[in-house]
């Protein structure tokens, strides 16, 4: 047995210890009479992952009975029947197989290397918790800290002591910051340490079903928390195997539909927004037409797979038949605050994305007030900020027009039977997405971004759904953090059709483009010129605002912060002026900083017009975007 | 059993005694905030030194009378879960006269205090129903 193997054997053992022992719980609660309503369902699904967790690491005996437990459960299964008592006895005698097919330890295992090798160096090996205390402490230090400059008050203060005490404070920022992402790195390993495990299962899973595959990684450099991380394994292994099992055909069928014999499965990586997508896409056969036409969207196709029971192979065979697979997956997900998405063409391939939050402690929020309480969204679900200036009605729903296409329109206290009075007539509303889905949620005023520190709602109240958590604000407010699934979620249940709602036509209005690093100054411009009724484009930054011109020719007006990164507000009007096609398109440059030579240099570059931040109202804005937009 | 030290506490008309070392503390009762799509009785979440703490009312959670103008609460743990219960006011921390066992609904027995009748409360029930009336 190579290193490898006893390796992997060793990984097993740990993992079949914990497995069996959550079988023999729940049938030692069987036998008690007190049989939880998902008892047969639970005890399939670790049967079937100690099947073909057994299967790749070569122990046969472990795979036989666990396929042959899996057989006898598969029976109550598809009956829907509870577990029958007389079957608890043989069980129980099962899982003493299998334990002892497991083989013991002899010595201590070895362990990969766990940091890439540009880390060199001497290493100490910490206990998970401690890192999760100091990271936990990083979040209470980061609350302090918002308590002190909540306390010292935002307004510039005259008495010199206090000015002192601010900058002093400022000055503590961007050292708070650093400190939480290094807590925050320790916790972190890139995806390639696991990249072997997978390659392996492929490989495995492909011999087994007699396919040719061919596995291509990207992004196998970014990270992710170690203990999502740990899990994760286990999940990209079961979508592997299904592709493997029922997407890749075998070489005669894939010749007779034009493909070459080796199977293609790619498995990309990417993060943004503090979100990490995981795809594995394979060029095999697809899901059915039939049930494709049965899913509306992507989630929908993933909750269709998941359900128990489905499987999309017609024949069960030795590896992830049964549809399983996705059915723990999208559980694994959901626990995580993640999301499962599959979308197929039926003849040339599946697409399966896993999403998972970057770290489960701190999030990146944006907020909102509605009635007495404070709301919060993860940002990762917010597309963008607007006003509600005209409802479009249909059937007794409203939806709103976001650049020619109807969104649903729902007020937030509504959706989630919140007790607030009525909200205005053109109240803010958040543009919400997530799970392949989008709404727009209206509230009575946006309060801004915030990194909050998340705990999740705990016993007695546990089982409350429809929130990520509470997270305490600066002022000791208690905000509410929506989960952005279970909302559209309810959204959805009086209305199906929405999404497909005639779409509205828009009138063509003078667009302006908003380049801006913030978020929150970026929707406070959107609102502000979209309540004028400007048609909003935003960028984040010099080079997206460059992207955008190519590609959109209705902009009519660019209004620009001037620090951000990549290509700063002076660049961005030079690059603007220097293209012969847009040089007499009209440059706003808009900034914190009031200084002459600032002013200087943005006329020297070629600004139309400059509005200092700090003098900086509506209707200065409104005024000059008024005065220069089509001239 | 009678060297059992107890907290009573009185609730509208009701008294009631939780065992002392149930007890965190007894502290004011803040505006809450409203959890939306909560149980009926919690009356909001507290933060109690950067914590949310779910409130509730127990007046009303035990069928006797609401409590809307408590002004404090006990705070209450049971392993690791923890809420605070609005009352009226704590009447006296010690043991109890002889006590009646009788395992009923939300209360592990009862004594007579005098002309009053105590309820004491068996606090890991108490959680366990909460727990239940929270995934409604």
């Amino acid at each position: 047995m190579s290193a490898i193997d006893a390796e992997f054997v060793e990984i097993f053992r740990e993992e079949a210890s914990g497995r069996l022992d959550a079988i023999v719980e729940i049938l030692l609660d069987v036998e008690r009479g007190g049989s939880p309503p998902d008892a047969v369902n639970a005890l399939f699904r670790e049967a079937h992952t100690l099947k073909g967790a057994a299967g790749m690491v070569g122990l046969e005996s472990v795979q036989s009975v666990a396929h042959e437990m899996e057989d006898v459960l598969s029976d109550a299964r598809a009956a829907g029947s509870s577990l029958p008592p007389e079957l608890v006895e043989p069980l129980l005698r099962a899982v003493d197989a299998m334990r002892a097919g497991v083989v013991p330890a002899n010595g201590e295992p070895a362990r990969p290397a766990e940091q890439s090798a540009s880390e060199n160096g001497p290493r100490v090996r910490v206990p998970a918790a401690k890192v999760d205390r100091l990271l936990d402490l990083v979040g209470e230090t980061m609350l302090h800290r918002r308590r002190l400059t909540h306390a010292l008050g935002s307004e510039r203060s005259d008495d010199p002591a206090v000015a002192a005490l601010v900058a002093e404070l400022d000055l503590g920022g961007p050292l708070l910051d650093e400190l939480k992402d290094a807590a925050i790195g320790m916790r972190m390993l890139p995806l390639s340490s696991i990249v072997g495990s997978l390659r392996r299962a492929a490989r495995e899973a492909a011999r087994g079903a007699g396919k040719e595959i061919e596995l291509v990684l990207a992004g196998a450099d970014t990270e992710l928390d170690r203990a999502l991380l740990e899990e994760l394994s286990d999940q990209l292994v079961h979508v592997l195997r299904n592709a493997i099992d029922h997407g890749i055909e075998l070489p005669p069928e894939r010749a007779r539909a034009g493909k070459p014999p080796c199977g293609r499965i790619e498995l990309t990586a990417v993060q943004r927004e503090g979100v990490v997508e995981i795809t594995i896409s394979d060029d095999g056969r697809g899901v059915s037409p039939e049930l494709l036409a049965r899913a509306g969207d992507d989630t929908e196709l993933a909750d269709l797979l998941a359900a128990p029971g489905l499987s999309t192979a017609s024949a069960v065979s030795d590896l992830s038949g049964r549809g399983v697979g996705l059915d723990a997956v999208k559980r694994y997900l959901e626990s995580r605050r993640g999301r499962l998405a599959v979308g197929s063409t039926p003849g040339s391939g599946t697409r399966v994305t896993l999403a998972l939050p970057l770290t489960l402690a701190l999030l990146d929020v944006l907020l909102f007030r509605r009635g007495v309480n404070v709301f919060g969204l993860p940002l990762s679900s917010v597309e963008e900020a607007l006003i509600v200036e005209r409802r479009l009605t249909l059937a007794g729903s409203e939806s709103i027009d976001v650049r020619g296409v109807a969104v649903p329109l729902v007020d937030v206290a509504d959706l989630i039977g919140a007790d607030a009075p009525a909200s205005e007539t053109t109240p803010p509303a958040i543009l919400v997405s997530a799970g392949g889905k989008r709404l727009a949620v209206t509230c009575d005023r946006l309060l801004g971004e915030e990194d909050v520190v998340l705990k999740p709602l705990e016993s007695p109240l546990a089982n409350v759904r429809g929130y990520l958590g509470t997270a305490v604000l600066g002022d000791g407010e208690i905000a509410l953090v929506l989960d952005p699934l279970e909302l559209l979620r309810g959204a959805d249940r009086p209305r199906r059709a929405r999404p497909n709602a005639e779409p509205v036509q828009v009138t063509a209005r003078s667009k302006v483009l908003v380049v801006e690093d913030s978020f929150t100054v970026r929707e406070l411009q959107r609102s502000v010129l979209e309540a004028a009724g400007y048609e909003v484009a935003t960028a984040e930054n010099g080079r997206l605002a460059l992207e955008h011109l190519d590609r959109d020719a209705d902009v009519g007006l660019v209004v620009t912060d001037l620090e951000m990164p990549e290509l700063n507000g002076l660049e961005l009007t030079a690059a603007i002026r220097g293209n012969p096609a847009r040089s007499s398109l009209p440059v706003v440059i808009i900034t914190s900083l009031g200084a002459e030579d600032d002013r200087q240099r943005g006329i020297d570059a070629g600004a139309d017009a400059y509005v200092v931040k700090s003098a900086y109202d509506q209707q200065a804005l409104l005024a000059t975007v008024g005065r220069l937009i089509g001239r | 059993m009678s060297e059992q030290v107890f907290v009573q506490l009185r609730v509208g008309a009701d008294s009631y005694a939780l065992p002392v070392e149930a007890v965190i503390e007894v502290t004011m009762l803040e505006a809450s905030t409203p959890l939306p799509g909560g149980p009926r009785e919690l009356l909001g979440l507290q933060n109690l030194r950067g914590h949310a703490l779910p409130v509730y009312d127990l007046g009303a959670y035990l069928g006797g009378d609401a409590t809307p103008d408590a002004a404090r609460m006990v705070v209450v743990s049971d392993g690791g879960r923890r809420a605070g219960f609005a009352i009226d006011a704590v009447t006296g921390v010690g043991p109890l006269p002889e006590r009646t066992e009788s395992e009923a609904g939300l209360f592990s027995g009862s004594t007579l205090d005098g002309d009053r009748l105590v309820g004491v409360l068996a606090v890991d029930r108490l959680f366990s129903e909460l727990e239940r009336a929270s995934a409604r």
